[in-house]
């Protein structure tokens, strides 16, 4: 039987520990994927992922018991949107960016280097494609990266963005228009390019 | 819908964030328009281009387990990376940013038992509570410890691996002092700065970053000033693929605040001089004001920094500037260090392949000879350092001019010189001086520099601009002439009153083999000014068989050189003088002749 998420939370206010271990097994990849979507950045984004995980472990107990998945990505939301307050205030700049590799194990030291993962010229200009997505997406403002990596790459919906960001759908759309809007003008055209 | 549809209506058609009524005007217009069709696909090819970032990220299980172990912890603290900073830190501009890295090593693996240990400066407020400081290490390795048993625990003999992830800033300290030291001539400026930074006993990682900056990374020392002998800096490590970073690795015996001075090349800074000279009425003294100007484009703010000026030629390896921009430290096999081998040697100051830390010694200990606590200005072999009194505040792309030095009554010789070959029909004006002691210098050498120079234009002291130019370095004892350009009131005007040839030679072609040209010149010299002026009167002759006589007792002149004479004559205040020489030159054959 697969137990939901209310009630991993119910067991890990009283106590189990593994239930905790499976929430985070869960949603782990998701809220990774997310947090590294809005950073950028594979060492900020693990330390926003346990700084989500901490919250959600310390307010379990007001969790009421609809949407965990939404709770969760608001949490990971609020986390970042600190986190990336904190580091614009910092000026402290990426550890860790991939130098054109073409997956995310190359943020491993002591991974493969770039030259082992990105022999093809076609993997070279995917590599500075997606380096250019990642430019495009981070320079938008935080709120309106968070509604376009919840809308598009969490495929959460519109309402389901609102209720993780607080917000109306109104105003979800606002912003993700908005931010759709300053992607068309910095997309690379990957149309002719490697895919 | 009549007109063509918009970008905001076509991604909100492609995205649905339009109202049902509007999606369905839209769909309704892109059933008839094939342009906004061709538009709506052009826009969609174009968000294509998201899906490159879509790919598939795992939380490793070494998170999952790190995370849910930390949940398991009974209290509630901070995150490492996110700790309490300064405000200053956030809002200066400073790219640089250095952080001090803990990294406890000698301590159990994960999974296993963990004392609670005391409370702590630095880390006693991470999260979990027993100040557990994670660095991930390259294949999931994890090393876990407490600080508070640390400091009965013997350090761990084998340093700890250089952490790619999970970097933990654990303290941000602002530079305690900063002196430059600026080359004009290379780009290149050597930065000492000192900040406190805190350890703790065991393994330390110091992280420096130079992002945006002109930073050389090949160049960075650091060194402790105090407790240096239970201080050990290992080395400093340029983590595979993370660019603009090095961190360093201290074994530490000591816990507490350590005062260390990091030093480092950098290029973007640099500095000229120019000065400004005022003649007296009489033109025959002029005071002298030096000044540098010095700019920062270096990308990094200096704050009350003490500022060294050194005059002379550096030769470099690599451009400094360049190797800063390079995606990794240490890129070029065989020169991937600058080494300051010759500091001083008279030949100059040379970098070149070695070790980069003796270079910056070197550096160093020249720089050192020199008190900092005055306006100073020394010699340095061939080179001269200047020192600007105090401390002053440089902000990236800010410029500062400061007073260099002040002379009074430096006497000055006006002299006007007329060359047709240099400077066409025009009579030229130059202010000449000695950098000596009796003229009020040579204290100094003086650099490289504009020099714009003004007189009094009457008794309540308005000045007038006379004229400005270039001066190279002038070392001591030198005597320089300032090129003031044109004069208006002193000119000279050559006539040529006759021509003729003459002792036409052949050979035994009957064709012509040599002949003599002789040429009546009159210089015609006009001084309109209220004072005598020297005039220096340049001829050429195209040939270094000449002759020159003149029957004017009064006119002096000397052979310059070869196929130029020149005449030195002076004049009083409003006067007009003629200058009569004739000139014979001798060509082919003749040439033979005047030689003998």
């Amino acid at each position: 039987m697969v137990n939901t998420d209310k009630s991993l939370i119910d067991a890990h206010c009283g106590g189990d520990r593994t239930a905790f271990g499976e929430l985070v097994r869960r949603y782990g990849d998701s809220v990774l994927g997310y947090l590294m979507r809005m950073t950028g950045n594979r060492e900020q984004a693990e330390d926003l992922f346990q700084e989500t995980f901490k919250r959600v472990h310390e307010k379990a107990h007001t969790f009421r018991g609809l949407g965990f998945k939404n709770w969760l990505f608001r949490i990971a939301t609020n986390a970042a949107i600190d986190g990336l307050r904190r580091q614009k205030r910092l000026r402290i700049v990426s550890l860790n960016q991939s130098a054109g590799c073409c997956d995310g194990d190359c943020d491993e030291l002591g991974a493969v280097t770039a030259a082992d993962c990105c022999d093809a010229s076609d993997e070279a200009i995917r590599a500075e494609q997606k380096e250019q997505v990642r430019q495009a997406v981070d320079e938008l403002p935080a709120r309106q990266r968070a509604t376009l990596v919840l809308a598009y790459y969490q495929q959460l919906s519109y309402s389901e963005v609102a209720e993780v960001m607080g917000c109306s759908t109104g105003t979800v759309k606002v912003q993700m228009s908005r931010a759709l809007r300053s992607l068309a003008r910095r997309l690379p055209d990957t149309s002719g390019g490697a895919q | 819908m009549k007109r063509h549809l918009t970008e905001q209506e076509l991604i909100e058609y492609q995205f649905k964030l339009a109202s049902d009524a509007q999606m369905g005007e839209i769909g309704g217009h892109l059933g008839e328009c094939g342009q906004c069709r061709g538009e709506l696909e052009r826009l969609a090819r174009r968000f294509a281009a998201l899906d490159l970032l879509r790919e598939e990220i795992k939380a490793s299980e070494d998170l999952i387990s790190q995370v849910v172990e930390q949940a398991g912890q009974p209290r509630r603290v901070r995150l490492p990376a996110y700790r309490k900073i300064p405000a200053w830190a956030g809002a200066a501009a400073a790219v640089l940013v250095v952080g001090l890295l803990l990294m406890v090593s000698n301590l159990p693996k994960r999974g296993a038992h963990e004392e609670p240990a005391a409370k702590g400066p630095g880390i006693e407020e991470r999260w979990p509570a027993v100040k557990t400081t994670l660095v991930a290490g390259g294949a999931g390795e994890f090393r876990a410890g407490t600080a508070g048993a640390l400091a009965e625990q013997d350090i761990a003999e084998q340093a700890p691996f250089a952490p790619a992830s999970a970097i933990e800033l654990v303290t941000l300290p602002r530079r305690d002092n900063v002196q430059l030291t600026i080359y004009n001539s290379a780009d290149l400026t050597l930065v000492r700065e000192r900040r406190n930074l805190t350890l703790k006993r065991g393994w330390n990682w110091l992280q420096f970053m130079w992002a945006n900056t002109l930073i050389d990374p090949t160049s960075l020392s650091l060194e402790p000033l105090e407790k240096g002998d239970e201080i050990d800096i290992q080395q400093l490590v340029f983590p595979a693929r993370l660019r603009e970073l090095g961190r360093w690795l201290i074994r530490s015996e000591v816990s507490g605040q350590v005062p260390f001075e990091i030093t480092y090349f950098t290029s973007g800074l640099s500095w000229r001089a120019f000065y400004m000279g005022t003649l007296g009425r009489d033109e025959k003294t002029m005071q002298m004001k030096g000044y540098v100007r010095v700019g920062n484009n270096s990308g990094e703010d200096y704050e009350d920094a003490q500022t060294r000026l050194i005059v002379g030629q550096v030769h470099l390896l690599d451009q400094i500037a360049e190797l800063a921009g390079r995606q990794y430290a240490y890129g070029r096999p065989g020169a991937e260090v600058v080494m300051l081998e010759e500091a001083l040697d008279a030949g100059g100051i040379h970098l070149a392949n070695g070790l980069f830390a003796t270079g910056v010694v070197e550096l160093k200990q020249a720089v050192e000879l020199l008190d900092r606590k005055e306006i100073r200005k020394e010699g340095l072999s061939e080179y001269f350092l200047y020192t600007i009194e105090g401390t002053e505040t440089i902000p990236h792309q800010w410029g500062k001019r400061l007073l260099s030095f002040e002379a009074e009554d430096i006497k000055v010789d006006s002299l006007y010189k007329y060359d047709e070959e240099r400077w066409g029909d025009q009579t030229i004006r130059f202010v000449k001086f000695a950098n000596d002691k009796d003229h009020n210098l040579g204290e100094t050498p003086i650099p490289d520099g504009d020099v714009r120079i003004y007189s009094q234009a009457d008794d309540i002291g308005h000045l007038s601009y006379i004229g400005g130019t270039s001066v190279k370095y002038i070392p001591v004892s030198e005597e320089v002439e300032l090129d003031l350009g044109p004069a208006r009131l002193v000119k000279v005007e050559p006539i040529l009153m006759s021509f003729k040839t003459d002792n036409y030679m052949f050979d035994t072609k009957k064709e012509i083999a040599g002949w003599d040209e002789t040429r009546s010149w009159d210089m015609k010299l006009t001084n309109t000014w209220e004072l005598p002026v020297e005039i220096e009167i340049t001829r050429g002759f195209g040939t270094a068989y000449w002759m020159l006589k003149t029957d004017d007792k009064d006119v002096i002149y000397e052979k310059h050189d070869a196929t130029h004479a020149r005449f030195e004559l002076k004049l009083g205040p409003r006067t007009k003088r003629t200058l009569g020489y004739t000139v014979t030159t001798y060509h082919g054959v003749r040439e033979e002749a005047m030689s003998k």
